[in-house]
């Protein structure tokens, strides 16, 4: 008992109090550092390593004797790795860091048993190592999302039961009276995902489910990825950080609150609109349906307590890098959801199931919404948990802009590509031939490596901030702008110490 | 014995959709949902006020906030 924060059995008894000390900020910051660091160096260098992944895929697509003669870089494997890659790779440790970077400053205490989290991290780092290496081997399980070879998730599931174990410590022994919204999103995303994901992994993996069920637990699991989990988390940033950064309340806090609960009582239902057309019974698809377009609820209350907070602030995004990113992905985040909507509508879904446009959309909702609000989040935490502020303001423009210009090249290119492919496609009279139509999506084809190769640029210039900012030697002057102005009685206790 | 996977997946969705009720009774009864105005500004406190803008480009000064116009 000689230390509370580093005794587990105390946190998992029920019994133990909840001391009452409030920890400032910055000692929340510092004690999230080792996690938060290990996290978001993997993360950046899986996001290095699937965005290779994704120019080679990309490229095959339009030059398919690229790297043609090297087994291990197949289109089906490539392309799986790349998935796999920045889902569990790059997006799922960002999460983990902002979630617990946030949960830790939203419950206002100190990160209790860093030693669980990164026991978390390095495995599910390892997890996934293994996982995409299988997948180029040739083991993936070819069930879309979920292709990480049997020999690996179990160390995955792991993984996040432990981040999952820890969520609830923290929820337990928080000091915050109220629970602010992004919290109600961190801890759904937290406790829902290990559900998600045990339960496709059983009826998937180790104990298929026969005939339809297989691809409504499929669909099921895949859509609910996303919606369960990397959209609350992308949500809960942004919940946190627009009001954060301009120093003034959400707009509605009662939307918000609406916002989280219609979301946790729709998402759910809406992944079989990917079975549209498909061997299930029709009333199941009618549900996905309609919960779908029930997802506009969430989506319009988010979407207005987002923009309506930046009303008369829109200046601000000159200024801030955190806002830039975070504004973006929230203008994203009303912009995909709608037309994800939209997609679910039968006569809609005609046209553009089994086109480039559902790849545009998961790109639109996975990197324009996603991983640029990710990028913000980092962008305000960093300097805090370091106490140094980030070396170049250029590179941040450059990651910035590269990442957004060829984002919206990639989205509106492949939405306009897969239009045009599924209107061919079910136009049998004037296109008969099927290489005519293949050969017709060769320009949308190129123009996506070209937002590829734009995109990798962003990603090169945050790569080498980051790592600049890590090793830089001399940490800043207490008064560096985005830094945490502490009052002089902290300074010398934290040089002291 | 498949129909005992799907009767177990069943009975923890189930258990999933109870634990979301129980949250929501349990956020009313302790009065999560009272005041929102003041549950709003909870994320700013002394060391990071309301009324202060909190990030900026390295090296820039960071701007002054808006007033709070009030959105009611």
């Amino acid at each position: 008992m000689s230390n509370p924060l580093s005794n587990l059995a105390a946190s998992l008894n029920p019994g133990t109090p909840v001391p009452v000390e409030r920890a400032i900020l910055r000692e929340i910051d510092e004690s999230t550092k080792a996690p938060a660091l290990f996290f978001l160096v993997s993360g950046i260098l899986w996001l290095l390593v699937g965005t290779v992944f994704a120019l080679i895929a990309s490229i095959k697509l339009h030059y398919p004797s690229f790297l043609g003669e090297s087994e291990w870089l197949t289109f089906g494997n490539i392309r799986t790795a790349h998935l796999q890659s920045v889902i569990f790779g790059w997006s799922t440790n960002a999460a983990f860091a902002v979630a617990l970077w946030l949960m830790a400053r939203l419950s206002r205490m100190r990160l209790r048993h860093p030693g669980i989290v990164l026991a978390a991290a390095c495995l599910w780092n390892l997890g996934v190592t293994i996982g995409v290496a299988g997948i180029l081997r040739g083991d993936s399980t070819s069930i879309e999302w979920l292709e990480i070879p049997t020999y690996a998730t179990p160390i995955l599931f792991v993984a996040y039961a432990l981040i999952g174990v820890w969520a609830i410590i923290t929820f337990r022994f928080r000091q915050s009276q109220h629970i602010y919204v992004s919290q109600w999103y961190l801890i759904a995303a937290l406790f829902w995902f290990p559900w998600l994901y045990s339960a496709a992994q059983i009826m998937l993996l180790f104990e298929p489910a026969r005939g339809t069920v297989q691809s409504l637990v499929n669909w099921w699991f895949a859509h609910n990825v996303l919606g369960l989990w990397f959209t609350p988390i992308g949500v809960a940033a942004a919940y946190y950080f627009i009001p954060k950064v301009l120093g003034r309340p959400i707009h509605s806090y009662y939307l918000s609150v609406l916002g989280f609960w219609s979301l946790a009582l729709f998402y759910n239902w809406a992944g079989v609109h990917h079975l549209i057309g498909g061997p299930v019974p029709a009333w199941v698809i009618s549900a996905g349906i309609v919960a779908s377009l029930m997802m506009v609820i969430p989506i319009v209350v988010t979407g207005i307590n987002h923009h309506a907070t930046m009303r008369g602030n829109w200046s601000a995004l000159k200024y801030s890098p955190t806002l830039r990113f975070i504004v973006f992905g929230a203008l994203n985040y009303s912009a995909s959801s709608l037309i994800g909507s939209t997609m679910a509508v039968r006569s809609v879904n005609e046209v553009t199931h089994f086109t480039h446009f559902t790849v545009a959309h998961a790109h639109h909702g996975m990197y324009a919404f996603f991983t640029m609000v990710m990028f913000g989040s980092i962008y305000f935490m960093l300097p805090r948990i370091l106490h140094r502020e980030w070396p170049s303001a250029s590179l941040i423009s450059v990651h910035f802009w590269a990442c957004a210009i060829g984002i919206t090249i990639y989205v509106v290119g492949m939405s306009i590509g897969g239009v045009i492919q599924g209107l061919q496609m079910n136009d049998a009279e004037n296109y008969p031939v099927f290489l005519d139509i293949v050969k017709s999506m060769n320009p949308w084809l190129h123009t996506r490596s070209v937002a590829g190769a734009i995109i990798t640029v962003g990603h090169i210039a945050f790569a080498v901030n980051f790592g600049w900012m890590l090793f830089k030697r001399s940490p800043d002057a207490a008064g560096a702008p985005t830094l945490f102005h502490a009052p002089p009685a902290m300074d010398a206790r934290s040089s002291a110490s | 014995m498949e129909w005992i996977s799907y009767i177990i997946a069943f009975v923890i969705a189930l258990l999933i959709t109870a634990s979301a009720v129980v949250a929501l009774r349990w956020a009313v009864k302790t009065g999560q949902f009272r005041d929102f105005e003041k549950g709003a500004e909870t994320i700013f406190d002394e060391d990071e006020p309301m009324g202060r803008t909190a990030d900026s480009f390295p090296g820039k000064a960071p701007p002054l906030a808006k007033p709070i116009i009030p959105n009611r």
